[in-house]
């Protein structure tokens, strides 16, 4: 079996709809609890009822000054409080600030944020706060971070659409297997939708319609016969990965080993899935992770919730020899996170195997495909040791990433 | 306006851009670097000062002052 380097994930981070924090979203996944609602956040409704999960409060350390507080935005404000988080447990403190990088998952995230300065200066164009020069910039967020954790070793944005929470993570591990760092952070940033995304998502056919908006807790339901389309939830996770003589060095327990990954494109402008592509992504990092389909006993699904998007997934999973493996859908209780939606699942997935659990499937009722080893309305006690995370993105980006539990 | 009162709005942005100046009562011979406050920051305070008196001048007229009474002076000439 080819090593690549025994690349490891040694932190974990999250913030989203149903907790800030590993315990109390492992613990929200677990019990299928989720926040979906009419949204309220300003900028999300504009005569409107656009259904989502939002983030409650969330608690920023001390070490995050009120400057920075007052000016960041609420992409940015998340995405360092989730990094506080995996930092600390990584113990990044006793590592070369030299060697550290930062990928941050996402491209165009702060448009609810833009869209409230814009109107704010309205009238008043000439006041415009000299600060919005930088922060609409999604780049804006590395500077951030770097500054406040005194990350040296390189920083960027990668965009992907849906795909960008996992592209970032493969990107992060080439930038380690090249040598040009030791540990990379890769953050999947918080897609912070206003209601012009929203109301061209719907337009468009990829969001869900008004069919539920009576009963928002009904309208997110990824693989079930009435789903009719992505609802969207707030969310930002962040990954350490390093190689696992480092993470020893410092004395920090990894959670899973990353054994394959791929990148496939459709070479496809449009928002429409590929089973060619995906089936094409499966197989090639199941063969990079020199897996065999019955080794893996987990797929984490991309599940957005779309018709198309769901059917396609499911043929390509089924297509690749998985159909055994136990099958459960993370955005049936986050929502779609977009652009941080890949990361997040990976750290579902980590948790999951680490609970030795698999979260239910809520409004799972009817699956459309009844040959898949489902995970339905109560989560399962399992070990799962390998798994394997679908990503897919407007585009014709598809990518898949296998891990394992250590 | 007089320039004490322009001193007092100036002192009150400084106190919303600089979180740890709260309550802060600026003198005119501080210097807004002195204060900790970085080119962003300055930018900043002057933009905020200059929109609570809807005051919309080219930036390239503040150039030059050295402290918050030059700046709360300038400010004070351009409202007559």
């Amino acid at each position: 079996m080819k090593n690549y380097n025994n690349i490891i994930i040694s932190g974990i981070g999250i913030t989203s709809s149903i907790g800030q924090g590993k315990k109390a979203f492992t613990q929200a996944l677990m019990e299928g609890r989720h926040r979906f609602d009419i949204m309220k956040r300003p900028g999300r409704q504009n005569g409107t009822s656009f259904i989502g999960a939002e983030i409650d409060e969330i608690t920023y350390p001390d070490s995050i000054s009120k400057k920075v507080l007052r000016t960041a935005s609420f992409s940015a404000k998340t995405a360092m409080v989730t990094l506080d988080e995996a930092w600390k447990e990584a113990k990044l403190d006793d590592c070369d600030s030299s060697r550290i990088g930062l990928v941050v998952g996402g491209s165009n995230i702060q448009q609810r944020e833009q869209l409230l300065i814009h109107d704010k200066y309205k009238d008043r164009f000439g006041f415009i706060s000299p600060t919005y020069g930088l922060s609409f910039m999604d780049s804006d967020i590395c500077g951030l971070c770097t500054e406040h954790f005194g990350i040296k070793g390189m920083s960027y944005t990668l965009g992907g659409a849906s795909a960008s929470g996992q592209a970032a993570i493969i990107q992060g591990l080439q930038s380690i297997l090249s040598g040009q760092i030791d540990v990379c952070i890769v953050i999947g940033a918080l897609m912070d939708l206003s209601y012009w995304e929203c109301q061209a998502f719907r337009s468009l056919g990829a969001m869900g319609s008004d069919a539920y908006a009576d009963e928002p807790e009904k309208a997110c339901r990824p693989f079930d016969e009435n789903h009719d389309g992505f609802i969207y939830g707030e969310a930002c996770g962040a990954v350490v990965i390093e190689r696992a003589d480092t993470a020893s060095k410092r004395k920090v327990e990894p959670y899973a080993q990353l054994l394959g990954w791929s990148t496939v494109l459709d070479g496809n402008r449009n928002p429409n899935p590929s089973y060619e592509g995906e089936l094409s992504t499966i197989k090639k990092a199941m063969e990079k992770a020199n897996l065999e389909p019955h080794e893996v006993d987990y797929v984490n699904p991309h599940g957005s919730g779309s018709k198309i998007g769901d059917e396609t997934e499911l043929k390509a999973i089924c297509d690749s020899g998985l159909s055994h493996a136990y099958i459960n859908a993370t955005k049936s209780i986050t929502g779609h996170g977009l652009s941080s939606a890949g990361t997040i699942e990976i750290i579902a997935t980590m948790l999951q195997m680490k609970e030795g659990k698999l979260h239910p499937t809520i409004n799972l009722d009817n699956p459309i495909n009844t040959s898949l080893n489902w995970v339905k309305l109560k989560p399962v006690s399992y070990e799962a040791k390998t798994a394997i995370n679908i990503s897919i993105g407007f585009g014709g980006i598809n990518t898949a990433i296998c891990l394992r539990k250590i | 306006m007089n320039k004490e009162q322009i001193l007092e709005i100036i002192s009150r942005n400084i106190g919303e851009v600089l979180p740890d100046l709260e309550g802060y009562q600026a003198k005119p011979s501080d210097k807004l670097v002195d204060l900790g406050a970085n080119s962003v920051d300055r930018a900043e305070i002057v933009m905020m000062t200059m929109e609570e008196l809807s005051l919309n001048i080219p930036r390239v007229e503040l150039f030059g002052v050295s402290n918050i009474g030059e700046l709360a002076e300038v400010i004070y000439e351009k409202l007559q």
